[in-house]
């Protein structure tokens, strides 16, 4: 005997009523469910995306302004101090042509080789600041090294470097692209911080491929990065940011362990190019 | 009530002919299952009219309820669904043998064919969501397929587990509720073989957000 037997005559019609109505308010409300529910979810998708987009816009943005600025500060360079070095030097040539004055002549000429060193000094300068010779002949490590000697050298700021594992080089074009972040992270504590120490060391663990750097002023936390990231100020992060974008890298910001430093840390892929320039 | 019951004759005939003339947007779907079932359906109709066995009711389902597990084991993406799918026929094949014999046959194989049909429908929808190939739902063939069957066993549920309860006249007055669902069944299996399949992806669906 099932359930459905004893189920009295008069009563089956009041249960196979709401039973069907019960069911079918069920499967009707449950596919508005899933339409809705779906809806909602690719407007949430979108928002996404666009916030990405917009994301995306501003690093675009901040990377051309940091290309304007550059270009500007080439241009004020070459325009402001080799332009009247080069002026000068003519003059001190063009005297040769109207004084027959031998020792004037010597002394002219002189000043004249004088100023073109220094010009050539100046555009050996912008031409290192556009791409550092020591990145490219010897590679990341002695770049950095050499940056932070630098540092040192000028004595506001103990700056040290050690790379642990760094036997084979990355590729050109990427040892370029960290150089720079490295130089945007050095150059915003050498502003910001009121440090008196950096240090910053390299590792790698299996593909992946660390850099660190701790100081000791005041610094900023993965918070204030996505903030300021958002925002239109921090052009400087904002570029580090689109930098390590085309390497699929990424940065944290935090505060030490012992909550007294600060610390950077750059985690980057070694990608198949590095991989194949180490089995070369 | 006559009406209703001729509607429901008229009704099967629309999915067949729309599955026929629009043959080639709906190929590749695993649809021509529906379009099998659509036909025997229409086909056990008019066997039933002309030789008044029981029996081809009983074959029909046994059929009907291979058709559609073979749809949806066909259309599930997921290996566990597929495994419920196989489960569920293992369950139904059990049951069918064992009450073969039994004048309340009918009953059962309608029963656990709906129950069973519409885990499957539930099973199917989800798996739809889940797919983040599919833009809207809605433009899907299968969703259509699915809500069809899930509407109609739903609807029709209780009144196949009250069926042997029920009267000879309270039947006949009942099976009006069969006769309609069957009907909106048929559209909605029409719609499917209609509409065409969605091609887009959620960058180009940005009205939606107007």
């Amino acid at each position: 005997m099932t359930l459905l037997d004893v189920t009295s005559p008069g009563n089956v019609s009041v249960v196979l009523f709401f039973g069907t109505i019960g069911m079918l308010a069920l499967t009707i409300g449950l596919i508005v469910f899933i339409i809705f529910h779906q809806r909602k979810v690719i407007r949430y998708q979108m928002k996404l995306q666009k916030m990405e987009q917009d994301q995306q816009k501003l690093l675009l943005n901040a990377s051309i302004r940091l290309q304007e600025e550059e270009r500007q500060r080439i241009a004020a360079d070459l325009h402001d101090d080799a332009g009247p070095l080069l002026a000068t030097a003519r003059l001190y040539l063009n005297e040769n042509l109207v004084n027959l004055d031998k020792t004037t002549q010597l002394q002219s000429i002189y000043n004249a080789k004088q100023i073109i060193d220094d010009t050539i000094q100046l555009i050996r300068n912008i031409s290192h600041s556009l791409m550092p010779p020591t990145l490219k002949n010897f590679g990341l490590e002695s770049a950095v090294n050499d940056l932070f000697q630098k540092i040192s050298g000028s004595g506001s700021m103990n700056a040290s470097s050690r790379f642990h594992d760094y036997r084979e080089r990355l590729q050109a074009e990427n040892e370029l692209i960290i150089f720079r972040v490295i130089q945007e992270l050095v150059n915003n504590i050498l502003k910001h911080s009121n440090a008196s120490f950096i240090h910053l060391t390299q590792n790698t663990s299996g593909n992946k491929f660390f850099i660190r750097l701790h100081h000791d002023g005041r610094g900023i936390t993965q918070n204030d990065f996505i903030k300021l990231n958002k925002s239109n100020v921090g052009l400087g992060l904002k570029n580090i940011q689109s930098r390590l974008k085309v390497l699929h890298g990424k940065i944290f910001f935090e505060k030490d362990m012992s909550q007294t430093y600060y610390k950077v840390t750059i985690e980057l892929v070694k990608e198949e190019g590095d991989k194949l320039q180490e089995q070369e | 009530m006559l009406v209703v019951i001729y509607l429901a004759y008229f009704a099967e005939i629309l999915p067949i002919s729309f599955y026929l003339i629009f043959l080639k947007r709906n190929r590749g779907e695993g649809l021509w299952v529906i379009f099998l079932y659509c036909v025997l359906s229409l086909l056990t109709e008019g066997l039933f009219v002309l030789i008044q066995q029981q029996l081809v009711f009983s074959g029909f389902i046994i059929v009907q309820f291979g058709l559609f597990s073979y749809y949806f084991y066909s259309t599930f993406r997921q290996k566990n669904f597929r495994y419920i799918a196989l489960l569920g026929s293992a369950v139904f094949c059990v049951v069918a043998i064992a009450n073969f014999s039994n004048e309340r046959f009918t009953w059962i194989a309608e029963s656990l064919t709906s129950i069973l049909i519409i885990i499957y429908c539930i099973l199917s929808l989800y798996e739809q969501i889940k797919d983040p190939e599919t833009v809207f739902v809605y433009r899907n063939k299968k969703f259509w397929v699915t809500i069809a069957l899930f509407i109609y066993f739903s609807s029709t549920l209780f009144l196949y587990l009250f069926s042997t309860t029920l009267s000879r006249e309270q039947r006949h007055m009942y099976w009006a509720i069969n006769n309609f669902f069957e009907i909106l069944k048929n559209i909605l299996f029409s719609v499917s073989f209609i509409i065409i399949k969605d091609h887009s992806t959620p960058a180009t669906m940005e009205y939606i957000d107007n």
